[in-house]
C-alpha cells in the first residue's frame, strides 16, 4: 500500500515491468479477489479456475513490460482479458482429457422483495428485457458482449457448438431488439 | 483509474456478487461487472466481502503460493516501445551484419584501388565495378524468409507487401550510397556514373525478387555483374563501357521499366511461397 495511491493499478504494472516483486504482491492483493469472484460466476469448477488466475498472474508478469512499454492505461481491463481467455485456454485442455461439467444454468428469477426495489431504480427497458431473456441466450451475450470473447472462444467456455452460438447470440439480440422496440 | 465514477455499488449487492450463485439479476450483475472494472475502491469492497468466503481465500492462497514458486524463473517479455517499433518497421532484422559486409568490402575496394594507383597501374576503379551491386547484400535480406526468423509473422502483418519491402531497402541505400560517395570521392569516382546503375541493380533485384525470391534474385544479379563486367575489365584493365557516363539514359530506361514491372507484381510481396 505504501507509496501508491488507491486505484493506481497502472502504476503498479509499470513497477512490475521493472521486475518490482512487492509492487506484482501488491497487485494480486488488489485485483485477486475481483478477478476470482468474477471467474467463479463463469466457471463451477474451482480448480479450472485456479489455473486460470495462474495463468493471467504468470502471463501479466512476464507480459508487463510490453504493456507499459505500449503505453496504453486500463491495467484491469488488460487483467481481464488476459484471464477470460486463460479460462477459454483451461476449458479446452480440460475438455481433452474429461468431459466438463456444465455450469449450473441459473434458473428463471423469480423477483424477490429487493429485485422489486432494484427495479425502481434499475428498472429499465433494457433490464427488464435481459431479464426475460432465455439464460442460454443470456449466457452467450455475457460471453460475447461482456467478455469481449470470440464465438469460438464462447463454445468452448459453454461447451456447446459454434453453430449454437451464433444461432443463439442472433435470438438474444432478436429478443432485446424486440424488448426495446 | 482516472475517471473515477459518482456512484458505487450497493453493499448487498456487491455481497450478493461476491457470494456467486444465480440470485442476482442478470442487468445487475452485468452493470457491477462494468462498474468494477474501472472503480477500485469498490473493487476494495468487493475484495473485503469475498474474504469472508472460506473457498475464495482458498483459492487465492493456493493462487498466490503457485505463483510465488514460478514467478523467480519466469522469463519476460521484452519491452516494445514506441522507437524500436518504428526501428523494426524500417529495419530488416538481419541487416546490420550485412552492412558491415558491404561496409568492409568497399573499404577493401578503396585501399587496393588506392594501392594500384600509387603502383601506377592503369586498372579501372574497383570501387566504380562495385558500386552498382553494394546495395544487394544488404537489400537481399529485405524479404527473406531463410534470414528472418520472423518472417512468416511479418508476411501476416499488415505492414506486409512491396510497401515494407521499400522502406527495408531505403533503410540500406541511405547507409549504402552516403558510404559509396565518400568511397568514390576517396579514388576520385563522381557518384554520376555508378549511382543510376545502382538504382537500376536495386530496382531489378526487387522486380526479379518478386519471381524467384529476393535472396537469390539480388545473388544471381550480383554473380552476372561480377562474370559479365568485373572480370572482364579487370582482366582486360579497361573500364567497362557499362559504366560510362554516356550510358545513363539506358540505365534509366531500365530502371523505369523494371519498377514498372515490380509495382505490376507488388501482389508477391504480400504472400509466402515455399522454400524461398
Amino acid at each position: 500500500m505504501v507509496g501508491v495511491t488507491p486505484g493506481d493499478e497502472d502504476e503498479l504494472v509499470r513497477r512490475i515491468a521493472r521486475g518490482d516483486g512487492a509492487a506484482f504482491d501488491e497487485l494480486y492483493r488488489r485485483t485477486a479477489p475481483w478477478l476470482a469472484v468474477r471467474l467463479r460466476r463463469r466457471c463451477a469448477d474451482d480448480d479450472l479456475v485456479a489455473e486460470a488466475m495462474q495463468e493471467t498472474y504468470l502471463a501479466i508478469w512476464r507480459a508487463a513490460p510490453a504493456f507499459a512499454g505500449a503505453g496504453s492505461g486500463d491495467a484491469v481491463g488488460w487483467i481481464w482479458t488476459i484471464a477470460a481467455r486463460r479460462l477459454v485456454d483451461a476449458f479446452r485442455r480440460r475438455e481433452r482429457t474429461t468431459p466438463v461439467p456444465l455450469t449450473a444454468l441459473p434458473e428463471a428469477t423469480v423477483p424477490a422483495a429487493e429485485d422489486l426495489i432494484v427495479d425502481a431504480v434499475v428498472g429499465d427497458a433494457l433490464g427488464e428485457a435481459l431479464r426475460l431473456l432465455a439464460p442460454e441466450l443470456r449466457e452467450v451475450l455475457q460471453a460475447m458482449v461482456l467478455d469481449g470473447l470470440t464465438v469460438r472462444e464462447t463454445a468452448v467456455l459453454l461447451g456447446v457448438p459454434e453453430g449454437t452460438v451464433k444461432t443463439r447470440a442472433r435470438r438474444a439480440r432478436i429478443a432485446l431488439r424486440a424488448a426495446l422496440s | 483509474m482516472s475517471r473515477a465514477p459518482s456512484r458505487h455499488v450497493a453493499a448487498t449487492w456487491l455481497r450478493r456478487y461476491a457470494g456467486g450463485g444465480p440470485g442476482l439479476p442478470p442487468d445487475v450483475a452485468w452493470a457491477i461487472e462494468v462498474h468494477l472494472e474501472v472503480c477500485a475502491r469498490c473493487r476494495a469492497r468487493l475484495a473485503d466481502a469475498a474474504g469472508r468466503d472460506p473457498a475464495i481465500n482458498a483459492l487465492l492462497g493456493r493462487v498466490h503460493a503457485h505463483l510465488q514458486a514460478e514467478i523467480p524463473h519466469s522469463p519476460r517479455m521484452p519491452a516494445t516501445t514506441r522507437r524500436r517499433a518504428t526501428v523494426a518497421s524500417w529495419i530488416a532484422p538481419a541487416l546490420l551484419p550485412r552492412l558491415i559486409v558491404t561496409a568492409l568490402v568497399v573499404l577493401t575496394a578503396v585501399g587496393l584501388d588506392l594501392v594500384s594507383a600509387e603502383a601506377g597501374h592503369r586498372l579501372p576503379s574497383l570501387v566504380l565495378l562495385l558500386a552498382p551491386v553494394a546495395p544487394l547484400v544488404g537489400v537481399a535480406v529485405a524479404w527473406s524468409s531463410g534470414q528472418d526468423p520472423a518472417h512468416e509473422l511479418v508476411v501476416a502483418s499488415p505492414r506486409a507487401g512491396l510497401n515494407l519491402v521499400l522502406r527495408r531497402t531505403v533503410a540500406v541505400l541511405i547507409v549504402v550510397i552516403p558510404g559509396l560517395t565518400l568511397a568514390g570521392l576517396a579514388v576520385g569516382t563522381s557518384p554520376a556514373r555508378w549511382l543510376v546503375p545502382c538504382l537500376a541493380f536495386t530496382t531489378g533485384a526487387l522486380a526479379l525478387g518478386e519471381v524467384v525470391g529476393l535472396h537469390r534474385a539480388a545473388t544471381g544479379l550480383a554473380l552476372a555483374w561480377a562474370v559479365i563486367v568485373v572480370a572482364p575489365s579487370l582482366i582486360t584493365a579497361r573500364p567497362s563501357l557499362l559504366l560510362d557516363s554516356g550510358t545513363s539514359p539506358v540505365w534509366v530506361a531500365v530502371t523505369v521499366g523494371v519498377a514498372v514491372v515490380l509495382v505490376a507484381r507488388r501482389s508477391a510481396y504480400a504472400s509466402l511461397p515455399s522454400g524461398r
